[in-house]
């Protein structure tokens, strides 16, 4: 936030400047930055204030080793860090200052915490004798953030800065991944450590175990269910993603021949082209796996959660079938559905110790069912929507056209809405972490942030934001920070000038009662140009083609806005309060 | 509805009471008493947590999402005929001059409880015991005008011959001597 100082920094005057020429004795803002080091991090996503400002000063010293990217706004910084963490693996870093800038974080933290993204925010805070006094830009971080970090911590002291800053990163990355949110006062950040600085990094903590190898028995349990199983049905979760469980999942499936279909944050793990791949699951997902699931006896549900938006009604959500449950958060077992067999540990170490327990098999009867709905949904859904006849340009065929354009190889970063699912539905993913979006918060504004830092974590990847009008403008000011930074993020609109998804929701289950979902939308291509990026808006079918292929031979941030038909509807779809059954196709 | 005690082995840090209240509040689960100390071993804290639920389920639910904050060593939850349990009352008692006088005898042998201070028109009287053993004597001393009643929270460890060492390693933690 905005540099004012006049209460916080005459305070600290008389304490002791240090300058990096006396390695031996640091002080907290250097350690901060050691450490960060220390623990790998090359990127910090960052916007400076009055009560992170040591830490900035010492950045400064670190522009070599330290790449830090100046957001627009606080938000942008922890979606871009989002972003970076799904598509590396590797921990997200936000750099910001205390009061606005940190409840400027909020959002993002929670939807990390429940997208399960290792983040580590480092927060300027008063100076702590000022703490609780209602002093300039001071909010109770701490407070705010407990239910939504996986750990916080507050700083007082120089020299605790090495060590947690190493648990922050051993909690946020180990385990189911999240945020941690570490608040240092400024006096903290100031002072001199009293002993030299060493870094050791966390290896195990007294009060958190993560539990990685599953027991015996839990596996066994697991394979006797799906050695005996009939029709067996696998859910690809987020969790064969950050295990990096994609290879195992593969052997698994093809030795034991079992269906498998994904959530949404699980998409992209199997190819689209997979013969045992049958597609989505939940309210937007495929016609055959929703209605399958409540037709399968054995559901292997592997790093997911059994989100309400998978489930439908819960009461009449796969009672016949038993249930597998491998997942690394003990408390999700049985959390929503109940597991026959829980196998708590992680995705790829369990896939890989249940290969040799579970049998050979062959499941081509069984997988044919799938086939007969997909036809259903294909002719009813899919070609309609893919070569429609109407005049305006459908969603579905931009996101299949980029698909082909791309080889199924891009990395897509989808926003929240009606957008966000055809892109999930049409694009033909052929290569694992190639789909991010805020799946459990449903975040609107994340696309655009979020793009660009998986472009900063994967600079050799072709990475589009799919966004919606609504979306863009919610976090638009990020395209400063794309043009800054000069990276080829490529940008699509996909423009309705409506809050599309809401308006669905109206119009199907509010009588069309269409209640401030309708946008008078600003000219986005001058916008764009205005922060120096180029664009192009596509009006017309004939222009797509193109229009994709000067958006992808540009070696810069482009901006492609089309517009799409005003009022198009996303199905199949199992309404709120429906059973997966019951999924509509119209 | 039934009552559960739920015991949260912590280290014994700044906020933690608060991380853990606020699981209660998500899942809309009131708190009936809370008690905090340290434990025989320094650094770790003991919360002794009593909640009325209907479900079982929702209680397990709620401990293994106490389970999963970083600071929180272990956590069981016990229903009543787990436990050895007690709770502490003071009952601040009308004696005025004139007035008919406390039976001390009965107070001390049916009742189990004691004068812990002596005023010219009032006495202070402590009872242990559960909490419906409390009540008991509640009713019996009201007559006498209660001029403040106090209950802590419940207190409870298991009849279970294992003990906190089952659960965490030993060797890192410093004992009381």
């Amino acid at each position: 936030m905005g540099f004012n100082e006049n209460q916080t920094a005459t305070i600290q005057g008389s304490e002791p400047v240090v300058s990096v020429a006396k390695p031996e004795l640091i002080n907290g803002s250097h350690a901060v930055i050691q450490s960060l080091i220390a623990e790998g991090v090359k990127t910090i996503f960052g916007y400076p204030g009055g009560a992170i400002m040591p830490v900035y000063d010492a950045i400064y010293d670190y522009q070599d080793q330290i790449n830090h990217i100046l957001v627009r706004h606080e938000q942008g910084a922890a979606h871009a860090a989002e972003g970076f963490a799904r598509i590396t693996g590797e921990v997200g870093v936000c750099l910001v200052t205390s009061g606005p800038g940190a409840t400027n974080l909020v959002t993002g933290i929670a939807d990390a915490i429940i997208d399960s993204t290792p983040m580590v925010c480092i927060i300027g805070q008063v100076a702590s004798h000022l703490l609780g006094t209602d002093a300039f830009q001071e909010t109770d971080v701490m407070g705010i953030t407990i239910p939504i970090t996986k750990w916080n911590y507050q700083v007082t002291n120089a020299d605790e800065i090495p060590e947690i800053i190493a648990k922050a990163f051993y909690i946020a990355k180990s385990g189911r991944p999240g945020p941690v949110l570490i608040d240092i006062t400024k006096d903290a950040q100031q002072k001199l450590m009293t002993k030299p600085f060493v870094h050791k990094k966390t290896e195990t903590l007294l009060s958190y175990h993560p539990r990685l190898a599953p027991k015996e028995d839990q596996l066994a349990a697991a394979a006797k269910l799906i050695n005996q199983a009939k029709r067996p049905f696998l859910f690809v979760g987020h969790g064969v993603q950050i295990a990096g469980a994609e290879q195992e999942l593969i052997r698994f499936i093809e030795k034991t021949d079992i269906p498998a279909a994904s959530t949404l944050l699980g998409l992209s793990s199997m190819s689209v082209d997979h013969p045992n791949y049958m597609g989505w699951l939940g309210m937007h997902g495929n016609y055959g796996t929703n209605v399958l699931t409540n037709q399968c006896d054995l559901i292997i549900a592997v790093g997911m959660r059994f989100d309400d938006r998978v489930t439908g009604d819960l009461s009449r959500y796969a009672k016949q079938a038993k249930v597998v449950h491998i997942e690394i958060d003990p408390a999700e077992i049985d959390k929503i559905v109940k597991a026959d067999a829980p196998v708590v540990g992680d995705a790829k170490i369990a896939l890989e110790q249940l290969l040799p327990l579970v049998n050979a098999n062959n499941h081509a009867a069984w997988i044919a069912e799938f086939k007969k709905y997909d036809a259903i949904e294909d002719e009813k859904i899919t070609q309609p929507e893919l070569a429609p006849t109407t005049e305006k340009i459908k969603m579905a065929e931009v996101i299949r056209t980029l698909s082909d354009k791309t080889k199924g190889e891009a990395v897509i970063v989808a926003d929240v809405g009606q957008h966000q699912m055809m892109a999930a539905r049409y694009y033909q993913f052929k290569k694992p972490s190639s789909y991010i979006t805020s799946g459990g918060l449903g975040t609107m504004g994340y696309a655009l942030p979020a793009s660009f830092g998986a472009k900063v974590g994967a600079p050799d990847r072709e990475v589009v934001a799919i966004i919606g009008d609504g979306c863009f403008q919610m976090t638009i000011q990020e395209l400063g920070t794309i043009a800054q930074s000069g990276l080829p993020v490529k940008i699509i609109i996909l423009n309705n000038n409506f809050l599309g998804m809401v308006r669905q929701w109206q119009q199907l289950f509010h009588q069309k009662r269409y209640s401030f979902v309708e946008l008078q939308n600003p000219d986005f291509i001058t916008i764009a140009k205005g922060f120096g990026i180029d664009g192009h808006t596509c009006a017309k079918r004939e222009d797509l083609h193109a229009s994709l292929d000067t958006m992808l031979a540009s070696d810069k941030p482009y901006l492609l806005e089309v517009l799409v038909e005003k009022e198009e509807n996303v199905f199949p779809m199992v309404p709120t309060g429906a059973c997966v059954a019951d999924i509509r196709l119209e | 509805m039934t009552s559960y005690t739920i015991c949260v082995f912590t280290e014994n840090s700044i906020g933690i009471l608060n991380k853990i209240t606020t699981i209660f509040t998500r899942r809309r689960i009131n708190i009936e008493s809370l008690t905090v100390s340290e434990t025989e071993r320094k650094g770790i804290s003991r919360f002794t947590i009593v909640i009325r639920s209907e479900s079982r389920d929702a209680v397990e639910k709620l401990v293994r999402q106490i389970r999963k904050i970083i600071e929180v060593l272990a956590v069981f939850g016990y229903l009543n005929e787990d436990i050895a349990y007690n709770e502490i009352a003071l009952f601040k008692v009308s004696t005025p001059i004139g007035a008919k006088p406390l039976d001390i005898e009965t107070i001390n042998k049916t009742y189990k409880a004691w004068v812990v201070y002596w005023h010219l028109t009032y006495v202070i009287i402590q009872k242990t015991g559960t909490e419906e053993e409390i009540f008991e004597f509640f009713d019996y001393i009201k007559p006498h005008e209660i001029l403040e009643f106090v209950r802590s929270g419940r207190v409870a460890v298991s009849k279970s011959p294992q003990t906190l060492v089952d659960y965490l390693p030993e060797a890192e933690w410093e004992y009381y001597q």
